[in-house]
């Protein structure tokens, strides 16, 4: 028995040590995940020839690792989801400044200012309503604060994504509305703990409406077939916080011709065309139209805001906590 | 000091000391970066919060964790219970469980199941096997004549219990309160998940939500000071370990009144432990469209087995090298070395991790994301886990032996193979299978030190379940929850052996 798991601790040793000396791949520190990753990237290497190292880990994660590796990073390109966190390694001088070019693709909402970093596809925040009891959407996701709303709104506070748009808030509106905000949600919301849960639950009529990713209501669309659906999506008014656009983004680590190729890459019209058709995002290239489900990027009424500025979420994180809504 | 403990031991254990030090010495070079920033985190009134919550967190699940453990192990060992092979079995199989799938798989049977409460029960359930097999195998092996003289001078139960039975189990009992109040510290996906905010969760929001690395050591430097404040504690508790005798002759059983409804307890409490789990496990299965993975399964299973295996060899020998010469060879010197070993334990995963991605890429390239450099993380992890159950065994044998060896004109290395060796054997193999089940469940450490494109168990597990594959990931826990049981069912052998073994 000792034998035999030496054998295979060797196997694992000696083989575990061998992939990480291949020289020639490119290696990518990926927050997002595998299932939604990794077809692309083996359509990358299909295409170009280049094989990619892939490390999966959650965003903020990967991005701690690249701090703590600093100059020796073992990392070509950051490729993760959410403004704050490419903003914070960005900040931290962690990035390689990008190509004019390439980054005059993108509009100038969802890229960095120091053109460190570059949105690749785009994630709305939506309401989705149960068509059989509401007939009327509110006009402001403030208006969710009402007491006609008591009860009858999902929302997912534990999730990234809602804090994002929490944080965003805060900007744009300033804290003591965020506040009040919170403290009415803690009353009269509905928390689950994922944006899934909540889609579930408006869609099987338990919650008339919930705060979510587009994309959930998508997949979900994809899934059973729009005209089957009970629910519908729909934005908030007039330029309102509620329809936060978030990215997910990349950035160049080390430097090399390699890493310049995978970020034209995630751009081009193959890869835009994945996120508007498989994982059901928003393409931020003008060539690519998103899904026709979709209402398109630029018709989305939402605030101003600089994606960089939503970076302070230990704040956000207090509030919510404060009000109780974790 | 009597004489000085032979060269390769003392190179083992320095060596084991610098790993465990990693994080600490990590820590320090942060918080000197930002020595404001730490005092400032020590005056906050979120840290007093956060200490508040992590006191009655840690408080709270050591207790029950004592009190359970021991009165399983005793009514297991000691009495007439009812199917005692059963519970020696059941009561250490939730330790195979990973506390933040039994976490998960209670809020998704049981939705809202959040704060304190639920909290202390998952902690609770998940801890309770490490004093409840510390302390079967002190009762299974301690000499229970005196119990027996003790009652026929006419001592009634209760003082038997405080004078006689209580200072043989003392030692086991205390070293395992220390892992689960170290270990409820550093815990942190059941309670983030279980929504009850620690140490630990301000250390991983730190990271989380705004990037800031001195903000998060800042905060594990008062949960290094907390752990010393616990290790000061259990110093004072330890009590002494006598060279016990082996047990002789036969032993009786104590009939216990109403052995069923005890019976019916211990049922109860593992159901909760591993059924409630193992059944939110199964109904994942049944939840959307995902498909078990058959090939990357088997990889992950195999990855996992090397693991843990070479990590609880490597542990185990790093740990009886400390064992002797802290014990055999007392000194100041020794004394510090456990400390340095201990002091890190309640450390988060992540913290841990970061420090040796730290020393890794930028001292260390070589065996950076290489299974080396996992393995260093497991010694900086769980060197107190084998550490723990070496002791105990390691403290019992006569020093005599070593004198008489000695004379008889063997070195000290032909003394420490041909009779410590084999006299501490069970309690190493013990210690091997714990520190192997504990490596198995890791998480954070190995997400982030992996070789790049290697999963384990645990990684694929967080994997499936971060993209809401539950179907897939089912059969990774249930997996890991088997191959856990395993040692599971080693380490109670030589209880079981005790229990066939008395009349």
């Amino acid at each position: 028995m000792l034998k035999k798991s030496a054998a295979i601790l060797a196997v694992s040793m000696l083989g575990l040590t061998g992939c990480v000396a291949e020289e020639e791949a490119l290696t990518l520190y990926s927050g997002r995940k595998e299932n939604l990753v990794q077809p692309l990237i083996d359509q990358f290497t299909e295409d170009t020839g280049i094989e990619v190292d892939v490390r999966y880990a959650g965003t903020s994660e990967t991005a701690a690792l690249i701090l703590e590796e600093g100059d020796n990073t073992n990392a070509d390109v950051f490729y993760g989801v959410g403004g704050a966190a490419l903003g914070a390694l960005s900040a931290a001088g962690a990035f390689v400044e990008l190509d004019q070019d390439v980054l005059d693709l993108v509009p100038e909402a969802y890229r960095s200012a120091d053109d460190e970093w570059v949105g690749t596809s785009g994630r709305a925040r939506i309401l989705v309503y149960n068509t059989e009891t509401v007939a009327e959407v509110p006009d402001s996701v403030l208006d969710l604060a009402n007491p006609e709303w008591d009860g009858r709104v999902a929302i997912a506070p534990s999730y990234g994504s809602f804090q994002a748009f929490v944080t965003a808030m805060r900007v744009v509106e300033g804290e003591q509305v965020a506040r009040d905000w919170l403290n009415a949600m803690s009353e009269q919301a509905v928390i689950f703990g994922r944006d899934e849960e909540v889609m579930e639950a408006v869609e099987s009529g338990q919650v008339d409406t919930g705060m979510v990713n587009h994309y959930y209501w998508n997949r979900r669309g994809i899934e059973q077939g729009y005209d089957n659906l009970t629910s519908a999506a729909a934005f908030f008014g007039t330029t309102d916080v509620g329809n936060l656009v978030n990215v997910a983004g990349v950035g160049i680590v080390t430097d090399s011709e390699q890493a310049r190729t995978f970020v034209e890459y995630l751009l081009s019209d193959s890869a835009q065309t994945y996120f508007a058709e498989t994982t059901m995002e928003y393409p931020l290239v003008s060539t690519v139209e998103a899904a026709e489900e979709l209402i398109p990027l630029d018709e989305i009424p939402t605030a101003e805001l600089d994606l960089n500025d939503i970076d302070q979420l230990d704040r956000t994180l207090e509030m919510m906590r404060e009000a109780g809504l974790l | 000091m009597r004489q000085k403990p032979p060269a390769v031991l003392v190179l083992l254990a320095v060596f084991a000391t610098l790993i465990s030090l990693v994080p600490i010495g990590y820590l320090l070079f942060r918080g000197s970066q930002a020595a404001d920033q730490l005092l400032a985190e020590f005056v906050r009134p979120r840290t007093f919060e956060l200490l508040t919550n992590t006191t009655l967190l840690v408080v709270s699940v050591t207790a029950s964790a004592l009190l359970i453990g021991v009165f399983q192990a005793w009514l297991v060992v000691r009495t007439n219970l009812p199917f005692r092979n059963f519970f020696a079995v059941a009561a250490a199989l939730p330790l195979a469980m990973p506390s933040y799938v039994s976490a998960f798989g209670w809020v998704s049977l049981f939705p809202g199941f959040y704060g304190f409460w639920p909290s202390w029960l998952v902690m609770t359930l998940t801890t309770t096997p490490y004093v409840y097999l510390a302390v079967a195998a002190s009762l299974a092996s301690g000499n229970f004549q005196a119990e027996e003289v003790a009652r026929s001078l006419g001592k009634n139960r209760k003082r038997v219990l405080s004078e006689v039975t209580w200072p043989i189990i003392r030692p086991a009992a205390t070293a395992s309160s220390l892992l689960v109040a170290l270990y409820t510290l550093s815990e942190f996906g059941a309670v983030a998940t279980l929504r009850f905010e620690t140490f630990t969760i301000g250390v991983y929001n730190a990271y989380r939500s705004s990037f800031d690395r001195n903000a998060a050591a800042a905060i594990a430097i008062v949960l290094v000071v907390f752990t010393l404040v616990i290790l000061f504690a259990e110093r004072k508790s330890r009590g002494r370990v006598g060279n016990l005798e082996p047990h002789s002759g036969r032993r009786g059983r104590i009939n216990i009144q109403g052995r069923f409804g005890f019976a019916g307890g211990l049922f109860v409490f593992a159901g909760l432990g591993i059924g409630v789990p193992v059944a939110a496990l199964i109904r994942w299965s049944f939840i959307g469209t995902s498909s078990a993975e058959v090939q990357r399964l088997f990889d992950a299973l195999i990855a996992t087995i090397g693991y843990s295996v070479a990590a609880g060899v490597i542990i185990t020998a790093f740990a009886l090298a400390i064992a002797l010469i802290t014990l055999r060879y007392r000194s100041t010197f020794a004394r510090s070395i456990e400390t340095s070993v201990w002091v890190g334990h309640a450390l988060p995963g992540i913290v841990v991790a970061l420090s040796l991605v730290f020393l890794g890429a930028n001292v260390f390239p070589a065996i950076y994301q290489t299974a080396w450099l996992v393995m260093i993380a497991y010694v900086a992890l769980f060197l107190p886990n084998a550490l723990a159950g070496i002791r105990n065994p390691v403290s019992q044998i006569p020093i005599v032996l070593d004198d008489v060896g000695r004379s008889l004109g063997q070195t000290k290395i032909q003394v420490l193979r041909k009779i410590t060796l084999p006299i501490v054997s069970p309690g190493v193999m013990a210690a091997l299978a714990l520190v192997t089940l504990t490596v198995m469940k890791e998480l954070p450490a190995t997400l982030l030190l992996r070789p790049t494109g290697v999963d384990t168990l645990a990684t694929r597990l967080w994997a499936l379940t971060d993209a809401s594959f539950y179907a897939a990931a089912a059969p990774y826990g249930l997996l890991l929850f088997l191959l856990g049981g395993i040692p599971a069912w080693l380490l109670n052998r030589q209880i079981r052996k005790t229990i066939d073994a008395t009349t």
